[in-house]
């Protein structure tokens, strides 16, 4: 009987795939990326056909609760997975191997290119683009305009952003002219402070990623710049122990300038329409920008049954029509080739978020959670000790030494 | 002869033997849950320390290998060292504020009831809400402690409590005796009263002062709670997790980082469980370690009132 049943459900597997009968592929996303991709899914499940299974994860349990859900076998068909993980499920040996079918598509090369980077392992791709954000500096303007400055003016160095951060300060009070959470927020630093360097073409990690390269030129200029804006009482003293709870400290009105992440526009525009800002690209140290491309991939588990039906949708969300309901709820095109056109109609700020991706970078690490992310890693403590501490060349040498030691013992 | 001996003994024995089995059955349902959520498990985890146990992916036998690598783990002996140093302080601390708490809470006077229950209320709040609270309340900006001390010209501008170490660890400390102190109190308190009033009565007639009083005879009487009180305060430090990961992440630049906070970080943060047993299994060791000897230190065990 449970064989016949069996086979009976294998030969229905077999003629699902070449008759395309309706299925109903079950996707986990994460919390905190906003609304995009659910109206995305709303739009799919509406035009019929297959239907898609959403189940949201809080974020910073996704990983455990996956690993654990592929021990269990109930892991679902695919993931929406914050991209810096890709390249240790890949290794993990827990994703579907996706190369042949995403060359062929014919926008392959217009995808978002650190997300596909991200998502490749071995030379293989087991991840693509699902939704992109990248940081951004925002200025308020209301302030600038009170502290006298050109409200229409992006500022293009930080010798700029110093000079304006002071001058808003002196409106007194509650107003400040720059944030940052540098309570030991690695997610946070890493997202805004990095383009300094990488402005300046210099890194944190080589590009094997097997070298710690903390130490440089470029690094203690960022980080005196930072201290500078410190020393000189335009941070809110909650900075120093903000663990990334109060990273939109900006759209409370009071702060004058801030590097924020693409989705926040949404945020503002929607949430805090009294709020008038201006956006521009994170000048580096000296002066050209960078910025980090965050978000999520598209990943697939591993032997799942319905992979066709999966890369179906996939193939929706790149459409045109997808593209377009994901942006209208904040987040940037995934589809270098036809993003213009996405964002007709939309908030002209949300173009300075795709200029970004051009010059944006992410890190390619198996050890990201170890080594950036993770409250306790070498990164935030560094950001944390240099920033805020009295020995620079002290928090210099302990993070480079800690994190040369963490990616030693994970090879 | 001999044969009457053993007739006259086996009956005995038998129900000797029998009362032994009921016994067993008596304490089995005990028995079980014992072995399924203690032994059990404790026994996996030591099966997962012998292993390199990622969270995704296979287990690796890998034999004493996390053993060997904690030893010179130096980020494992910072927190052990932290926490030596937190549980040595709080600890003090709790039994500085629970033991004049409860003598005051002891003698019959208005209120009393009142008194105890105000002490007694941070109690029941669970240490996670109550970390949740205090962190509002030291917040910088919209918090309590640094715009009321600088109203009150205590300080100079608004000083940001959770920055720095020494700051940020006596704002912990202090939590955690508001939180704490109560239960403590509470033990002591059933201490203090079960030492009879004739006592204390006839080491008065005979001249006793009050610190002698409580020297020679209260704080004898009150070994085995005090015991109790003890062990349950170094065992509730030395596991502590919630207040540094909810109030500070860790602290300043790590230096908050209790030997808990650092399993958990390993375990799910760096993804070796292997090791995180391991480190598991070692606190276990340690924390059994601690008990009997502070049981030997206190002397709670022989002579029995």
């Amino acid at each position: 009987m449970l064989k016949r049943l069996l086979a009976a459900t294998t030969l229905a597997y077999g003629l699902g795939l070449s008759v395309a009968s309706a299925e109903t592929i079950s996707m986990w996303v994460r919390t905190g990326i906003g609304d995009s991709f659910k109206e995305v899914v709303k739009a799919y499940n509406a035009a019929g056909e297959d239907k898609v299974e959403l189940t949201e994860v809080p974020f910073s349990e996704l990983v455990q609760k996956y690993a654990t859900a592929i021990a269990g076998g109930q892991a679902p068909d695919a993931l929406s997975l914050d991209l810096i993980y890709t390249p240790a499920f890949a290794a993990a040996g827990q994703l579907e191997d996706l190369s042949e079918w995403a060359k062929s598509l014919s926008y392959f090369n217009a995808l978002s290119p650190s997300h596909v980077k991200l998502g490749t392992y071995q030379d293989k791709i087991y991840g693509l683009p699902l939704s992109v954000e990248t940081s951004i500096f925002a200025w308020n303007k209301e302030l600038y305009r009170k502290a006298g400055l050109d409200p229409e003016k992006a500022p293009k160095t930080w010798e700029e952003i110093t000079a304006n951060a002071e001058k808003i300060r002196a409106l007194g009070d509650d107003t400040y002219g720059f944030y940052f959470s540098g309570g030991g927020c690695g997610g946070c630093m890493i997202f805004t402070f990095t383009p300094l360097v990488w402005g300046a073409d210099a890194d944190i990690l080589s590009p094997d990623s097997k070298k710690a390269t903390l130490d440089t030129p470029e690094m203690r200029k960022a980080v005196d710049i930072y201290r500078n804006l410190v020393a000189k009482d335009t941070v809110p003293a909650g900075s120093a122990s903000d663990n990334g709870v109060n990273f939109l400290t900006f759209t409370n009105g009071k702060i004058g300038q801030q590097s924020i992440g693409a989705f926040a526009i949404g945020t503002l525009v929607t949430q805090h329409p009294e709020i008038d800002f201006g956006v521009t690209l994170i000048p580096g140290v000296d002066g050209k920008p960078s910025s980090f491309a965050g978000g999520d991939n598209f990943v697939v588990t591993k032997g799942t049954p319905k992979l066709e039906a999966v890369k179906k949708f996939l193939e929706y969300t790149y459409s045109m029509e997808g593209q377009k309901i994901m942006a209208k709820y904040g987040s940037l095109p995934t589809r270098g080739d036809i993003a213009g056109e996405v964002l007709e109609g939309l908030d002209p700020r949300l173009k300075v978020g795709i200029e970004a991706i051009a010059v944006a970078k992410t890190p390619y690490t198996l050890q990201f959670n170890d080594l950036i992310n993770s409250s306790n890693g070498p990164w935030a403590t560094f950001i944390n000790a240099a920033i805020y501490g009295d020995d620079v060349d002290g928090a210099f040498s302990n993070a480079q030494s800690e994190m040369q030691s963490i990616i030693d013992a994970g090879q | 002869m001999t044969m009457s001996g053993i007739a006259s003994q086996s009956p005995r024995h038998r129900r000797k033997k029998r009362s032994g089995w009921r016994g067993l059955l008596y304490i089995a349902p005990a028995m079980a849950l014992v072995t399924v959520f203690f032994v059990l498990p404790v026994l996996f985890t030591v099966w997962m320390s012998l292993h390199k146990w990622p969270l995704l992916g296979t287990p690796a036998w890998i034999g004493f290998g996390n053993y060997v690598r904690m030893v010179s783990d130096v980020r494992f002996m910072a927190a052990l060292g932290f926490t030596a140093h937190y549980t040595i302080i709080v600890t003090i601390a709790i039994f500085a504020v629970a033991f004049p708490l409860a003598i005051f809470v002891e003698k019959q006077r208005p209120l009393v009831s009142a008194y105890r229950t105000i002490i007694f209320l941070p109690v029941v709040v669970g240490l996670a809400s109550a970390s949740l609270l205090w962190v509002w309340l030291a917040n910088v900006d919209s918090g309590l402690f640094a715009p009321l001390m600088q109203r009150l010209g205590l300080t100079n501008g608004r000083i940001n409590l959770l920055a720095g170490f020494d700051t940020a660890f006596l704002t912990i400390i202090v939590m955690v005796v508001w939180k704490i102190a109560g239960f403590t109190m509470i033990i002591l308190l059933t201490g203090l009263q079960a030492i009879p009033a004739e006592l204390t009565e006839a080491a008065r007639i005979d001249g006793a002062r009050r610190w002698q009083r409580f020297r020679y005879l209260t704080l004898p009487l009150m070994r085995r709670t005090m015991a109790l009180a003890l062990i349950l305060s170094v065992t509730g430090s030395i596991l502590a997790f919630d207040q540094f990961y909810i109030m500070t992440s860790g602290g300043p630049q790590n230096r908050m980082i209790s030997v808990v906070y650092y399993i958990f970080n390993q375990s799910f943060v760096s993804f070796n469980l292997g090791y995180g047993a391991a480190l598991s299994i070692a606190l276990l060791a340690i924390l059994v370690t601690i008990s009997i000897f502070q049981l030997w230190l206190l002397k709670v065990g022989d002579e029995r009132p």
